[in-house]
């Protein structure tokens, strides 16, 4: 008797499974699991950060530090939230460090982002899907006043020695920019490269300042060239727009992307 | 009884273990004369103290059982509630902490915070009950009251500020220094029952000056007055105390007091601080859930005069039966009236109330909002709510969560057998997540509850408070099965071997279902499956949920539509269709991929931050799945997810690898499927005990 049922596809790892008692195990379907791929490459595919013009799926290099800059309230964490959610999607490491929020408040926004996104784009296996990405990802959360690079090395030696968990993306909330930051970002930067991090920062900005002379914003421009993204969010009438100060369209005058003020999504500014 | 609400104080007294709560006690029992002599813990009399009493808490450093006890002190009327501080009982915990409205933290001068007076503080703070916190034994060597108050601040993060000062430490502990009265208090008499007042000796004058005014400094934030009066230096001692009342109302200031209960010294001021800085019951807002809308809260109104809520809080065996507690939320219950147990629905008349103290009663006619008491001959579950017929009303949550371990007991001989079957009856009628039954394949006893140690209690309590010895298999966890897809199934049941025959045929199919554990639909239409027979193709189904066809697991979130089917004028019979239904149903069980699922706990570690690497190492060794780690100074906290089959002596391998100073929470969180490899070894293990059975 032959029987179509199942095969596998996708790039994504499997679970092992359970033994076929006929002869060609490459033309097994696994229509579940198909379906499941097809979902997460959906979503992926759909991900308006594509619109950014870079090059990669990415937007960093391994090794690269890219910002997110706004004001408090505006939507950084949103959006680095969502950055981390598309590399969870394609199931790479995330750990996302913040210097500002317990463990449960940083789960939480994970949460809402992810639900959004899910009804948005009206995932049916909503539940399914979130056990699947969780296991990419990793939260650490320090005190601001307790964090050194030399703590932060060796939480992070912690988890790789035991292979607990290899980060591939890092993302700093809370990080404070204000005051000499330039030599511990140095040194972050050189643990960034040594071990091919992609690496996102949310760096807070004031309502009432000028930018300095090379156009970016007093808290940042000491440390730009450290970065090699930068984008800003800019709130408007009627959103938050998305604007890329470093790296990828950056010459770009209009915006292409803007946050939704009621889900904090990226969409399309189109 | 005292009619006056505002001098009404229900208040329990939570601390860790060895911190002195029950000398605490004790000797607040004494002082407010409801005893009139003081035993010991560990007396020479034999005696024990008057709360203590269930040994068992002693043993394994952790209160199980809340005992409310009543007093009076200085027109006030103190009703002293205690409570259980680990988090396997969660839902004693969460009844207990319903029912305070402040509370005294005990701390241990020498050990100061320690791991469970952590567990507690966050019970508190989850619960929003205001306490003030009172440093124990100062008169043992090694006694630093400010190492304490600055754990208390930085461990606990309470905004925590001295009210007094120690007059002497460790064995030359005389008395203490009185902050905003600034008198020096100390403590005569065999039982140091005369407060004598005096100066404040002249050593410690600037001291006491300097810590004054860093009270002021603390309590002045809650009080515009008394921020006007520090700065003309016109603070009153009334002024001040309204000020720290204010702030510890809304648990932003812990006042904290000291003494050695066990010396006999500053008790009694205690008693004043409770009187004077802990909330009144009017003081505090109480929420009810409505259960005829979706649970949603309903905020109490405290009046003695309004329909009556109460929730039964704690149940106890006594001589006479059972005796259960109550807080009365609103209204007045009164002897005679009537009122509906809101869980059941039953309507009851209230016999005999009484007021209790530790293990003696008085009879009383009434018990007001706001006041606790005792009821007799009502026949409820810890727990339940009573209100006024027409109220419907709960004060806690109906949802119970389901065990997810079990356990077979095994009684040693005919008497034990007999007590056990007693004790079971009263745990489960207290507890609502501890369940007890009696499997018909083996014949054994299996109680069920939340966590190894749970039931581990349970077991001792049997052999303590019922003398029922019992031996103990290894637990098990309670896996389930479900499907991941839709299959079809025709099915068709027909025997015809003498005697009448049977036929039916159902179709249809199965898929899977998240929110419910079992739902039927029935879409045949033109009558394929006369209309009588339907209930009969539910029953069949649902009679196959309860043994999974793949591993013998109860089956959860499964959907099941008929759409079509046939039946025989003569041969067709209920009995026929539900054979039908079981037929059809493990026809299409295996179709739809059925797999296994397992409890996953959420397991929280705290950790001094050096073994932060070996903790996490641990948990993954345990199929845990980390979801983050707190730095939080010098310990850190791990959460992480991992199912309940790994967890087994794990606190043994926690505490080795830390030197014993880290300590975990574990409860129940979600139930996730088994991985393959896991699932094969699980089918291997019931295949041997099958053989074995065999």
């Amino acid at each position: 008797m032959e029987r179509f049922e199942i095969y596998r596809c996708g790039d994504i790892e499997h679970p092992p499974r359970p033994k076929v008692a006929f002869a060609d195990r490459r033309r097994v379907i696994y229509i579940k699991e198909r379906n499941f791929n097809m979902l997460k490459r959906d979503l992926i595919l759909r991900n308006p950060l594509r619109l950014m013009g870079h090059e990669t799926d990415d937007i960093l290099p391994p090794g690269g530090f890219g910002a997110v800059l706004a004001r408090a309230g505006v939507g950084k964490t949103a959006l680095l939230v969502q950055l981390a959610l598309n590399s969870l999607l394609r199931g790479r490491n995330v750990l996302h460090i913040s210097l500002r929020d317990p463990v449960k408040k940083v789960c939480l926004w994970y949460e809402e982002v992810f639900r959004n996104i899910a009804t948005h784009y009206k995932v049916s296996q909503m539940d399914q899907l979130w056990d699947a990405i969780l296991p990419y990802r990793f939260i650490m959360t320090f005190n601001i006043e307790d964090f050194s690079v030399t703590k932060l090395e060796k939480r992070i030696a912690d988890l790789t020695e035991q292979d607990i968990f290899m980060p591939q993306m890092v993302l700093f909330d809370g990080y404070p920019f204000d005051g000499a930051v330039f030599e511990p970002l140095a040194e972050l930067k050189t643990l960034t490269r040594t071990n091919s991090y992609h690496t996102w920062f949310s760096v807070r900005t004031h309502r009432h300042e000028e930018p300095a002379p090379d156009g970016f914003p007093p808290v940042f421009s000491p440390v730009a060239s450290l970065f090699e993204v930068a984008i800003r969010l800019q709130p408007q009438n009627d959103g938050v727009y998305i604007q890329a100060l470093k790296g990828g369209n950056a010459g770009d005058k209009t915006p292409k992307l803007f946050l939704d003020p009621a889900t904090m999504l990226i969409r399309d500014a189109a | 009884m005292k009619t006056e609400i505002n001098k009404v104080r229900n208040i329990g007294i939570s601390a860790h273990i060895d911190s002195g709560k029950t000398t605490l006690t004790e000797r607040i029992l004494f002082y407010t004369k409801r005893i009139h002599t003081i035993h010991d813990v560990k007396g020479k009399d034999g005696v024990g103290a008057t709360m203590d009493s269930m040994e068992l808490e002693k043993e394994r450093g952790i209160t199980i059982a809340s005992a409310a006890t009543y007093c009076e002190w200085r027109g006030h009327q103190i009703n002293i509630i205690d409570t259980p501080g680990h988090v396997d009982f969660t839902i004693e915990v969460e009844r207990s902490l319903r029912v305070l409205d402040g509370a005294i933290l005990v701390l241990c001068a020498v050990g100061g915070v320690q791991s469970q007076s952590i567990t507690v503080d966050q019970q508190m703070k989850r619960y929003k009950v205001p306490c003030i916190a009172f440093v124990n034994k100062c008169d043992r060597s090694g006694a630093n009251p400010v190492r304490v108050i600055k754990q208390l601040r930085e461990k606990l993060g309470h905004n925590a500020v001295a009210m007094q000062l120690p007059i002497g430490l460790e064995a030359d502990l005389e008395g203490v220094v009185d902050l905003v009265e600034m008198k020096a208090l100390y403590f005569d008499g065999p039982n140091g029952e005369t407060v004598r007042s005096e100066e404040i000796p002249a050593h410690l004058r600037d001291q006491a000056q300097e810590s004054r005014e860093a009270l002021v400094d603390a309590a002045s934030m809650f009080s515009d007055e008394l921020m006007e009066a520090a700065l003309e230096e016109a603070v009153t001692p009334a002024l001040l105390s309204a000020a720290v009342r204010k702030g510890v109302q809304t648990r932003e200031i812990t006042p904290v007091f000291m003494g050695s209960a066990y010396k006999n010294k500053a008790v009694q001021p205690l008693l004043d601080a409770v009187n004077q800085y802990l909330p009144c019951p009017m003081d505090v807002q109480n929420e009810a859930l409505n259960t005829e809308n979706d649970e949603t809260p309903v905020i109490l109104s405290n009046d003695p005069n309004g329909p009556v809520v109460a929730l039964a809080f704690k149940l106890e065996d006594g001589q006479y039966g059972q005796l259960t507690y109550i807080r009365v939320y609103q209204g007045t219950l009164s002897k005679g009236a009537s009122v509906v147990n809101t869980r059941t629905g039953k309507k009851l008349k209230i016999g005999r109330l009484v007021r209790m103290h530790a293990n003696q009663m008085e009879d009383i006619e009434a018990i007001q909002a706001g006041f606790i008491g005792a009821l007799f001959g009502v026949d409820c579950a810890s727990g339940d709510t009573f209100t006024a017929p027409g109220l419907n009303l709960s004060m806690t949550s109906m949802f119970v969560p389901n065990p997810v371990i079990s356990l077979a007991i095994v009684p040693k001989d005919n008497k034990s057998q007999i007590n056990m079957s007693k004790a079971l009856n009263r745990f489960s009628k207290e507890d609502p997540t501890f369940r007890a039954f009696v499997d018909e394949e083996t014949n054994e006893t299996i109680i069920e509850g939340m966590g190894e140690l749970h039931l581990d209690v349970y077991v001792e309590r049997m052999r303590r408070e019922y003398n029922a010895e019992v031996t103990t298999g290894q637990p098990r966890v309670a896996y389930r099965e479900t499907i991941t897809r839709r299959a079809d199934f025709n099915y068709t049941h027909k025997k015809q071997t003498g005697g009448s025959g049977q036929y039916g045929r159902i179709a249809g199919y199965i898929e899977p279902f998240a929110d419910e554990d079992f739902v039927f639909e029935n879409k045949v239409t033109g009558g394929s499956i006369p209309t009588q027979f339907i209930p009969a193709c539910e029953k069949g189904f649902k009679g196959c949920m309860a043994k999974g066809p793949k591993m013998e697991f109860p089956v959860t979130g499964v959907k099941v539509v008929i759409n079509d089917g046939a039946s025989h004028s003569v041969d067709s019979s209920e009995m026929a269709f539900q054979a039908a239904a079981r037929g059809a149903f493990h026809e299409a069980y295996g179709k739809a991929q059925p797999v296994i699922l397992e409890p996953i706990m959420k397991v929280v570690v705290e950790s001094p931050t050096e073994f932060q690497g070996g903790v996490m190492g641990s948990l993954n060794q345990r199929r845990g799945m980390i979801v983050g780690a707190q730095d939080e100074g010098p310990m850190c906290v791990i959460e992480a997810q991992v199912p309940l089959s790994e967890m087994f002596g794990y606190s043994t391998v926690l505490r080795s690898s830390t030197q014993g100073k880290a300590q975990f929470t574990m409860e129940f969180s979600t139930y996730r499927q088994v991985p393959q490899s896991i699932t094969e070894e699980l089918v291997k293990k019931a295949a041997d005990n099958k053989k074995h059975v065999a």
